[in-house]
């Protein structure tokens, strides 16, 4: 007979007591459905997060849907949806900036706010700053505060005699991609040494994840320079750069600066993109923001969850938009936008 | 014939009961299962990363073992910087830790009063069984900040001639920060196993020399450190092997930078940090795959040194077999 | 003092207080080694404690984190009772796979195999043991995630991979323990070689199997890098439904020491601290079940 001791006995109590947990725990688990019709869950973009997070509550109590979103970054997104991982992505770069992409998505440009350049220097608010300058910066080749380009642009200012510590974003980025799309449009040298994308080959800095990593770097690093959406920036009491557009004018990542620089693309390409940056010189963008973008949901044509899908998304570029952006510095759509998003919610069905 | 004959002679044949002969081969034939599935295991795991890694290696070759940038725009990558930075940080921990871990064994097995003997020892298990996302937090928040503010400096002005301590900047994310973060870490691994081996001389031979009139150090040096010498070369490269797999502690604190730079104030990175950070958004199948290539180069790397450690570890084990006799 | 008679003693002393120095100057060298240990220990449990201490209460360990984001005033987040439901649903499961797995494998190792075969098995499981846990975390993405998407099943895999030369090893050591004089004897008794392997020798082994699981527990509870590929896309809300992605204490703790706001780190903090407490409890009750068994054991032989 076995040697029959205490711990034996107790041990087999132990196991036969976690086997039938684990089975009532499961029970309950699937009791309560993985994606049910009123869930919808996404991943992606953390430069429109703080808006999707706005929309959490009344999407519950306006729509009955319950929103999940993990803000992963936008190449996290759109891997994300290509793997059918989740209901929907969201990326601030269009899908077509990504290689494997998911072709078998629709793409909807569903938020419209701006990138502001950071930086930390107690007392200094609103600085003055253009794109050759900000170029030359993240190539390394302007390296302290004081440097005679930059007191050029802020006459009058104490500028300290301490080192730029640049920040930037070391995971798949659309922030990074509206950044280095602009500064290879006001930059030759950045277009041809470095180029644009959602992640490039930083020539300095230090990389940190997700816009709230930058934030956080730039807010701890007295010195620092980064680029976040410009709700980052104000939550976080972060001096933002006033970017000099192309009519001369130096202008605050704010909603008129976005708005008007959204008048240069209101009709979409046939797949879902616009590009807004570095508007011309007339004097229809003389107040435009030049580091302005949209930001798109990306959803699978064939999707289980499409009912749902649509009704979040219908109300997101209306309601959504216009009610809950403006407080977190998103723009509300253009008509033709709207009008070109409805259409492109048709081709989504279960 | 001896009653021990009859009863391996029956181990040998088994109960010739049907139900016994089954029960045998079902335990036999499952245990055995389950041997294979090990290595079954990894083999897989080694087939599944070099699938992957399969693209890049195509379009690469060997040459991305020494190729500097990661370049996700023009689509040119290598490993050379996060080899660079794997091999820096490590080998520095390994330095940094291994003297204190050997001071650390020496006393809990040497020089502490019996009561603190026991307290001590746990603490240090204790600090090896911090998870790393733990200390990755504490070495972000609040070991970057002391360094960038009052160590770096120091350091800099006092050895700044040397070009490792060149001047700090401001970030408090550095390959400095990243090699603290890792010492701290592997310091309880060496320091255990070297406890272990300093615990297991044969006291004859420690009181032999200590009755001829040797003082503890010229024990410690003469007797104690070569005999367990192949235990400790082993914990040394069981540390540094943790060392280089470590990838979220050195991620959240060596600041994610990809050029390859002599001083030790600026960001860096290494392999395992690399693919933590930027796996979830490689845009490009490339991407991606050279990720992969860099786990491949990782996992060969991992394996090459625990394999090291465990021939060490057998040889010294044969050589002290030879000694005990 | 006069000289000349005592110069021949003078030179013995003067080598002797060198050697006396040395040996001095060592063990203090080494009684600073011991401190350094301490003293980091101390500093880091001391700041886990100090910054997690203030933001733990009930609400913390029973609410689910209310959004994801970690910015400013909008978030409303309270507690972090997703991350602990989840951790122990994906814990659990690891354990449930990797135990019975591991204690075969040992049991094949000590009581059927072949010298080859042990050796071969033996180096396969060291080599298990020394795969960086970002490289399994990958392989089980690979082979799992991306035809199945996330689950805590993913998870679970990955950190049962990570248990299994643990508990394996462990299992190993303490078989290898029991004396043969009790198989003898069950043998010559009559009873078949199963019976005596699970009858017999196994019970005997309890308590360094649990010991050995325990440890494993311990190791994994505080993996985050696996868990990074096969379980980091989560639902809001507190859910135990294994076969959706679930929010786990180690990735919540990253996440969270990434974001800008203050209150977020202070909430990693307070998760790190439960999380520390728990590794530590598992830790020493390993060490108690240790010593029992081994205990048990010696009386056994003897």
């Amino acid at each position: 007979m076995p040697r029959s001791g205490k711990l034996v006995r107790i041990s087999l109590v132990a196991a036969a007591a976690a086997a039938v947990a684990v089975v009532a725990v499961m029970a309950a688990g699937t009791a309560s459905a993985k994606t049910t019709s009123s869930s919808v869950s996404g991943a992606g973009s953390t430069f429109v997060a703080p808006l999707v997070t706005a929309w959490m509550g009344p999407a519950k109590s306006a729509l009955g849907i319950t929103l999940s979103y993990n803000p992963v970054g936008s190449g996290g997104g759109v891997s994300a949806i290509t793997n059918k991982q989740v209901d929907f992505g969201a990326s601030d770069a269009p899908l077509s900036q990504f290689s494997p992409t998911c072709t078998t998505c629709v793409q909807v440009p569903w938020a419209l706010a701006a990138t502001a350049v950071i930086y930390n220097l107690q007392g200094l608010q609103f600085l003055h700053m253009t794109g050759s300058v900000l170029g030359k910066i993240y190539l390394g080749k302007i390296t302290k505060w004081n440097a005679s380009a930059i007191k050029k642009l802020n006459p009058g200012r104490s500028l300290p005699n301490k080192s730029i510590t640049v920040v930037h974003r070391s995971d798949s980025s659309g922030t990074t991609f509206n950044f280095t799309d602009y500064l290879s449009h006001v930059s030759s040298s950045w277009k041809s040494k470095v180029g644009s994308g959602t992640a490039v080959n930083w020539p300095t800095g230090e990389g940190e994840g997700h816009s709230s990593g930058v934030a956080g770097a730039v807010r701890s690093t007295p010195g620092a320079i980064g680029y976040v959406d410009v709700d980052y920036a104000v939550v976080n009491h972060l001096g933002y750069f006033k970017m000099k557009n192309r009519a001369g004018n130096f202008v605050v990542p704010k909603l008129k600066g976005i708005l008007a620089a959204a008048q240069l693309d209101t009709h979409p390409k046939k797949d879902g993109s616009l590009s807004i940056v570095n508007p011309p010189k007339s004097r229809k963008y003389r107040n435009a923001y030049p580091i302005s973008t949209y930001t798109y949901i990306d959803v699978q044509k064939t999707s289980s969850n499409a009912g749902a899908l649509k009704k979040l998304i219908g109300w997101a570029i209306t309601k959504g938009d216009s009610k809950y952006g403006p407080k977190l510095f998103f723009a509300p759509l253009p008509k033709a936008v709207v009008k070109f998003d409805k259409k492109q919610l048709k081709k989504i069905h279960s | 014939m001896s009653s021990l004959d009859v009863t391996t002679d029956a181990a040998r044949r088994p109960f010739p009961g049907r139900r016994a002969r089954l029960g045998d081969l079902v335990l036999q034939g499952s245990a055995g299962i389950a041997a294979l599935g090990a290595l079954v295991l990894v083999g897989l795991i080694a087939w599944k990363v070099v699938q992957g890694a399969r693209l890049s290696i195509s379009t690469f070759g060997l040459g991305f073992v020494t190729h500097v940038g990661w370049d996700p725009v023009h689509l040119k990558f290598g490993a050379g910087s996060f080899l660079f930075g794997t091999a820096v940080t490590s080998i520095a921990a390994l330095i940094l830790a291994t003297p204190i871990a050997l001071g650390i064994a020496l006393f809990l097995s040497e020089l502490a009063p019996r009561g603190l003997r026991g307290p001590i020892t746990a603490l240090v298990e204790t600090l090896a069984a911090i998870p790393s996302v733990v200390i990755g937090l504490w070495g972000l928040i609040v070991l970057a900040p002391i360094l960038r503010d009052h160590v770096d400096p120091a350091l800099h002005s006092a050895l700044g001639f040397i070009p490792l301590f060149g001047p700090p900047g401001s970030y408090g994310s550095n390959v400095f920060t990243a090699i603290v973060v890792l010492t701290i870490m592997i310091l309880p691994i060496i320091a255990s196993i070297s406890r272990e081996l300093f615990l297991s001389v044969p006291s004859e031979l420690k009181e032999g020399a200590l009755g001829l009139g040797t003082t503890r150090w010229e024990m410690v040096r003469g007797v104690a450190f070569p005999y367990a010498r192949g235990g400790v070369a082993a914990a040394m490269i069981l540390g540094f092997g943790r060392a280089i797999g470590e990838a979220i502690a050195v991620g959240l604190t060596i600041g994610s930078a990809t050029a390859i730079n002599a001083n030790l104030f600026k960001p860096g990175s290494t392999l395992a940090a690399m693919i933590a950070n930027n796996y979830q958004g490689a845009s490009s199948g490339l991407e991606l795959s050279s990720l992969i290539y860099l786990a491949l180069i990782l996992l060969v790397f991992s394996i090459l040194v625990n394999l090291l450690a465990q021939w060490i570890v057998r040889r010294a084990a044969r050589r002290q077999g030879l000694m005990a006799r | 003092m006069r000289t000349g008679d005592l110069s021949v003693l003078q030179r013995p002393n003067d080598r002797l207080r060198r050697r006396r120095v040395a040996n001095r100057g060592m063990e203090l060298l080494a009684w600073l080694a011991a401190a350094v240990a301490v003293f980091f220990l101390g500093v880091v449990v001391w700041s886990v404690a100090q910054r997690g201490a203030s933001q733990l209460s009930f609400d913390f360990l029973t609410k689910p984190q209310q959004a994801s984001g970690g910015f400013g005033p909008l978030n409303v987040k309270q507690g972090l009772a997703n991350a602990f439901a989840g951790s122990f649903v994906i814990v659990g499961l690891a354990t449930a796979m990797a135990l019975p797995f591991g204690i075969l494998i040992a049991i094949y190792v000590n009581e059927f195999a072949s010298r080859l075969v042990r050796s071969a098995v033996g180096l396969t499981l060291d080599v298990l043991n020394g795969v960086p846990a970002i490289v399994i975390g990958f392989f089980v993405f690979g082979l799992i995630v991306v035809a199945h998407g996330q689950s805590a099943y993913a998870g679970a895999f990955a950190l049962a991979v990570i248990m299994l030369p643990l508990v394996a090893r462990s299992t190993i050591e303490v078989l290898a323990l029991v004396p043969d004089s009790l198989r003898e004897a069950a043998l010559a008794v009559g009873a078949p070689r199963w019976r005596t392997t699970l009858g017999i020798v196994l019970p005997q082994t309890i308590g360094g199997v649990l010991t050995g699981a325990t440890l494993a527990v311990a190791r994994v509870a505080g993996e985050t890098a696996p868990l990074l590929f096969t379980s980091s896309l989560v639902a809001t809300g507190t859910h135990w439904n294994p076969s959706q992605a679930l929010q786990t204490v180690p990735v919540a703790i990253f996440e969270l020491s990434d974001s800008a706001d203050p209150a977020d780190h202070a909430r990693a903090w307070a998760a790190a601290l439960v999380l520390i407490l728990f590794i530590l409890f598992a830790s020493l009750g390993a060490r108690w079940l240790a010593t029992r068994s081994r205990r048990k054991i010696a009386r056994a032989a003897g």
